[in-house]
């Protein structure tokens, strides 16, 4: 038998320090709640996923990184804007590192793979996105959607573009061949009859599409009085371009239904943005008190204001804690119950978590971009004109039964 | 005609080198950054578009003198890899140059807008672009035909030892061959500024496009490449126009067809 030395009485009195003297310490890094932003860092919104993080990020920094008193351990996965791949990590993130809590992914297509997921494994899932399948239906109890609905949206733009514009009847529609366009476009078409307009064409294009000059050809064949885009990203930014290339803008009003604002209106330059009017879940000059102090502290932080990718992200991760609050819990079917039907004031103004389809009813703007010599500043690109909060008509709704756990 | 310009480059690089350039998209799109920088800095358009791809094709010939230059000894798997870390240094570069997001930058005030065609409207911009892009492989093409130099390089794409042999600096001429079809993915990038703007994963996007043409035309055949970059076009429009969903699509199908048919592409024989 070896004799204990001098430095092995230390270790040990070292240990029994550590296990004895700071069992709070121990107790407390077993209880972190760990939550996982699934976050896309390559892929078709390579470029939205970093801002995502910086929005979510913010939230949970503000509350100094805790929620009920326990440490919050954020953790962020590359979804890589493929179902395969964030679907994989999601898991790997829920079995290997314990996260209950998911908020992500950027596409909706993306998010439905992920929303099954979360069904199946249990865990918490909150998303933005225009897709309407995850609180229509293929809603369950564990998967929440941020964004205002495609109806709402589709409403919003089409009634506020209709009465500044009334005698525009002849929409040309470009839609992005994904779950996103497609509910949109339905929306669009549906409000749009109540408006008499004729829809003179309708083109799908693939997601991440860049070349759009056979699309536009087509448009202006179709003579139409207004273009509208229901695309997102890249796909916004480059469709823009191509009609202003065409000289159909300014001329013909271009409609964005669904854009991202900031991220989307900093890449056309001020010739491109005149006559473009823009539907966005989010803009930064939104008259609330919580979208003022976000976009002063993220201006502060990173130079220019933030568009609806980061505030999105921030909004969710706000409405996530505001659950764990209101829950006095972080056990996962607490929380899901605390957010059914919660209200509160945010970046956009007053939201309510619809408790029978976890469709957030809030409301959604609609801009008209500014000409070059109205602009203030470099990032002074549109108004805000109207707000709409018109909800999903009952005849409408597919999610019939949310289910239970 | 664009994508003939960029398949052009492309396959006279991989007929010199007989390794396929990963870096030519990258240089497709340090050519529309500089072209932006150089229009914006002096305010005239036309000598940015002269100045950018030359700017690009000096790039081009210090990658060959100081990089692939000292592998041609270590095998091609050594030129793929470099010329595919050189991809991404140079995307990253533009990233930490010009930043992650993207810009537009108009056309000329005498080409914006469309032009009234009779039985279209199609932007100005886009047709000086084609009658540009038309011009410039043509004399590319009569560079390689017409000219002693260009035979030369003709010769060495067939049989480098060859024309060493025959007393030729192959190295040179490798240096010459580089930067010329960094110079055609350079210009190729500049013309394309103001159509699709300028972001730093716009030199992939035209990358795949480019291997289409050179597997289409024939690995290293230069009129196969012309070739193939009108028929990619041609056959994208037309698909287009009555079928919109499937305009990305085309371009593989028809390199699946063609290759199908004739492995060698239309015009290889190797």
């Amino acid at each position: 038998m070896s004799k204990l030395s001098r430095r092995d009485i230390l270790k040990m009195g070292v240990g029994a320090e550590a296990g004895l003297g700071f069992p709070a310490i121990v107790r407390s890094q077993s209880k972190e709640i760990v939550i996982l932003g699934l976050w896309d860092a390559t892929g078709a919104f390579a470029d939205v996923g970093p801002i995502n993080d910086r929005g979510m990020r913010m939230a949970l920094e503000e509350r100094g990184m805790q929620v009920l008193g326990r440490p919050i351990k954020y953790i962020t996965r590359d979804g890589a804007t493929q179902a395969g791949t964030s679907t994989r990590r999601t898991e790997e993130a829920v079995d290997g590192e314990g996260a209950k809590f998911v908020i992500g992914p950027w596409s909706s297509g993306v998010a439905l793979a992920v929303s099954e997921v979360a069904k199946r494994k249990k865990v918490l899932h909150l998303f933005s996105g225009g897709t309407e399948d995850i609180s229509g239906s293929r809603c369950h109890r564990y998967s929440f959607q941020w964004a205002a609905s495609p109806y709402t949206a589709a409403k919003t733009v089409v009634d506020s573009f209709m009465k500044a514009n009334p005698r525009a009847k002849r929409w040309h529609l470009l839609v992005a061949d994904y779950a996103f366009g497609w509910s949109v476009e339905k929306y669009i078409k549906e409000v749009g009859k109540t408006h008499g307009i004729e829809f003179v064409g309708a083109d799908r294009h693939p997601l991440g599409e860049r070349e759009f000059s056979n699309y536009v050809q087509k448009a202006a064949a179709n003579k139409p009085d207004a273009v509208a885009m229901i695309n997102f990203g890249g796909d916004a930014v480059a469709g823009a371009r191509e009609i202003f290339n065409f000289g159909l803008t300014p001329k013909v009003p271009l409609i964005m239904c669904w854009s991202s604002g900031v991220e989307e209106l900093v890449q056309l330059s001020p010739e491109i943005r005149q006559n473009i009017w823009v539907g966005s879940n989010f803009y930064y000059t939104a008259d609330t008190p919580v979208a003022k102090e976000f976009v002063k502290n993220y201006t502060a932080k990173f130079g220019n204001p933030p568009g609806y990718a980061p505030s999105a992200a921030y909004s969710m991760t706000r409405l996530l804690l505001a659950g764990f609050d209101k829950a006095k819990s972080a056990e996962v079917q607490d929380v899901i119950k605390a957010l059914e039907g919660i209200e509160v004031n945010d970046i956009v103004g007053r939201m309510r978590m619809d408790a029978a389809t976890h469709q957030n009813i809030r409301p959604y703007f609609f801009m008209r971009c500014k000409s070059k010599d109205a602009m203030k500043h470099a990032t002074d690109f549109a108004d805000i004109i109207a707000t709409g909060d018109a909800p999903l008509p009952k005849e409408y709704g597919a999610c019939k039964d949310i289910g239970s756990f | 005609m664009l994508y003939a310009l960029m398949g052009l480059g492309l396959s006279l690089v991989t007929g010199i080198l007989n390794i396929p350039n990963f870096a030519h998209g990258a240089l497709f799109a340090v050519g529309a950054y500089l072209l932006a920088t150089v229009a914006v800095a002096i305010g005239n358009f036309w000598i940015a578009l002269l100045v950018a791809p030359l700017g690009v094709a000096l790039l081009g010939l210090a990658i060959e003198y100081a990089g692939i230059r000292r592998l041609y000894a270590a095998g091609h798997d050594y030129q793929l890899l470099f010329t595919f870390g050189l991809a991404l240094i140079l995307s990253e570069s533009i990233i930490l140059i010009w930043g992650p997001i993207g810009s537009s930058y108009l056309p000329p005030e005498i080409l914006r807008g469309g032009a009234d065609l009779g039985f279209t409207m199609y932007p100005k911009y886009r047709l000086f672009v084609m009658v540009a892009a038309g011009l410039l492989v043509f004399a590319t093409w009569l560079f390689l035909e017409k000219t002693r130099y260009g035979a030369i390089m003709r010769a060495g794409i067939e049989n480098k030892e060859m024309v060493s042999l025959l007393g030729i600096d192959i190295k040179l001429l490798f240096t010459v061959a580089f930067a010329l079809g960094a110079y055609l993915a350079g210009i190729a990038g500049a013309l394309t500024a103001p159509i699709r703007g300028l972001n730093p994963g716009m030199g992939p996007d035209m990358l795949g496009i480019a291997f289409v043409v050179v597997a289409l035309g024939g690995l290293g055949n230069l009129l196969g490449a012309i070739a193939a970059g009108l028929i990619i076009g041609v056959a994208q429009a037309l698909v287009a126009a009555y079928w919109t969903e499937a305009s990305t699509v085309v371009i593989y199908a028809v390199m699946a067809v063609i290759l199908l048919v004739r492995p060698q592409g239309l015009f290889g024989i190797r």
